[in-house]
């Protein structure tokens, strides 16, 4: 697989504020995985949300060092707009992005901005509302509908643009638990179909760990660690120590580890620990 | 800690907006001294309305809530204030003064305490939630969404309310972040013997602070029990769209390698697990 974003050496500080939001960032990402972003607030995930679909250094003032390459030119070679054709993000505040009277017409405006025609248009729509199942709500006003129906819509408003990168910035942190699966539901879609590198900043990582390839830990500004799903939560104390919490069954396996009671790789899911307990204990796996 | 004097009674409660959009249901609920309560249910579901009716900023509409002793029919609002206090959700709804300190006083003011006593309980409630001295003359909306949750907390003890309720108190914040509000709070239970009632959708949370468990489902309580209990109740859990905690999940589904169904936290999980061998 290609290299889709590279990111060497970099580092970004905003002109008003000492300290650089981020610094010494280097990361690479392939095409088509799915990554999970994970760190405390005000550790600057989002400020490399920022840097990678070109928001920095284009609409803020700052110093940057370093370079970050998408699809293997610098963000700055860009033409104004054309990089955000190939990255898109969805934010925790779907608001924001909201310009039109109804949800088809929300979905539909920026297919019409880049100029596509009637049949290609209607195709998109399709298959978006389709996916993040829209279709009840695309006569309603997007200021009329729940939280998490809102943050459907803008999902769906930036995946019909069918951006190579989704990047989406704590989408489910203003939403409740159904909505929130709902939400990853549309995202595990998406991996099983289509072939876009996602980027996904979380705190809640009970849906996120079942669908990551790959997990990156951003801590003061910079990568602390950064692997494998299933390697990355192996190193429990660390995460820990960043203030990460690990879901439930990870803990528990990580502190069988720490008593010396368990050796082996952390069961991420309830029933792979179900399993694991059972192997253990010597009971007969029920599901076999 | 005593855990026993009953001080809200509600009895048969109905609540139905002006536009004749029905909240509540058929409420009956007891609430005791010194309990740690934990309000779930899907957005929608009516946890904020019972809030609301429960510290008399909206009347029922059928049935009765007696605080206290007070009607919250007859009560005033000072009289309400100082039973019940709410915390909102985003504590920007809240926070309307220029400075912590008077944002802090805001609530003593205006029910026309002394000044001397109103500087007494503000100091008091800036010690109580740990806000650094610096803050004190600083304006609420330069301090980090922890901070002002906990000015917004700060200016509801100020009225001394034996009862507080958190809407939402982890939402949007990160683990360690969360884990200070909930110990905080845990504080304010145990040391300082309040009520707490927090409404909340994070279940780890809840399985590892709340003692009892309210669970609410299109305007009615579905289950009201001790935490563990309602976390195994199948039934329930399914028709208010709520998920145990993923430990408690844990337990559940290797229940025949012999641990029980209402385990909560991770401790008590690795704990069962010590005890199996």
């Amino acid at each position: 697989m290609s290299k889709i974003i590279e990111i060497k050496d970099y580092s970004w500080k905003y002109i008003n504020t000492r300290n650089p939001a981020i610094h010494d960032i280097n990361l690479e990402i392939e095409e088509g995985s799915f990554i999970g972003v994970i760190g405390p607030n005000g550790a600057g995930k989002t400020t490399l949300a920022y840097s990678i679909n070109g928001l920095i250094p284009g609409q803020y003032n700052g110093v940057k060092k370093g370079t970050v390459n998408v699809f293997g030119k610098e963000v700055e070679a860009y033409d104004t707009g054309s990089l955000q054709k190939l990255v898109g993000v969805v934010f925790s505040d779907p608001e924001a992005q909201f310009t039109a009277m109804t949800v088809e017409d929300e979905l539909v405006f920026g297919l019409e901005n880049i100029g596509l025609n009637l049949a290609e248009i209607q195709k998109r729509l399709d298959w978006v509302v389709e996916l993040t199942e829209l279709e009840p709500l695309l006569e309603k006003p997007p200021y009329e509908i729940s939280g998490g129906q809102k943050q459907r819509v803008a999902l769906a408003a930036v995946l019909a643009m069918m951006p190579k990168i989704l990047i989406l910035d704590e989408p489910t942190s203003m939403l409740d638990p159904v909505s929130r699966s709902r939400i990853f539901k549309v995202l595990a879609r998406l991996k099983e179909e289509q072939n876009n590198t996602v980027i996904v900043i979380e705190h809640s990582l009970e849906n996120l760990v079942p669908l990551a390839d790959r997990m990156v830990l951003i801590s003061e500004g910079t990568v602390a660690l950064d692997d494998n799903t299933r390697d990355f939560f192996q190193k429990g104390d660390l995460l820990l120590d960043a203030g990460i919490y690990p879901p439930g069954v990870i803990r528990f396996f990580h502190e069988l580890h720490r008593k010396g009671e368990y050796s082996g790789d952390y069961p991420l899911t309830v029933k792979g620990g179900a399993k694991q307990l059972r192997v253990m204990k010597g009971v007969r796996d029920k599901d076999q | 800690m005593a855990e026993n004097e009953l001080y809200i009674e509600v009895r048969d409660v109905d609540f139905v907006y002006p536009d004749g959009t029905q909240a509540l249901t058929e409420i009956n609920l007891e609430i005791r001294k010194g309990e740690m309560i934990a309000l779930i249910g899907q957005n929608g579901s009516g946890k904020t309305t019972l809030s609301k009716n429960l510290n008399g900023l909206y009347k029922p509409t059928r049935g009765e809530i007696i605080v206290d002793g007070l009607n919250s029919k007859k009560g005033s609002i000072t009289q309400m204030v100082r039973r019940v206090g709410y915390v909102f959700q985003n504590p920007d709804h809240q926070l309307f003064n220029n400075n912590c300190w008077d944002e802090i006083a805001y609530g003593p003011r205006n029910i026309q305490l002394p000044e001397e006593e109103v500087k007494e309980r503000v100091e008091e409630a800036i010690r109580v939630v740990g806000l650094p001295d610096s803050y004190r003359q600083e304006h609420p909306f330069f301090l980090s969404k922890g901070l002002r949750q906990r000015v917004a907390i700060a200016s509801i003890l100020a009225l001394r309310p034996q009862v507080i309720i958190v809407d939402e108190p982890t939402t949007g914040q990160d683990a360690r972040q969360s884990l200070e509000i909930m110990d905080f709070l845990k504080r304010l239970n145990e040391e300082l013997d309040h009520t707490v009632i927090i409404i909340t959708h994070d279940m780890p949370i809840v399985g590892q602070y709340a003692r009892r468990v309210i669970a609410m489902g299109q305007g009615r309580v579905m289950a009201d029990g001790p935490t563990a209990e309602v976390f195994t109740q199948a039934d329930v859990l399914e028709q208010t769209f709520l998920k145990p905690p993923q430990i408690t999940q844990l337990a559940q589904a290797a229940g025949d390698v012999g641990f029980k169904a209402g385990i909560l936290t991770v401790e008590e999980m690795v704990q069962a697990y010590e005890n199996l061998n």
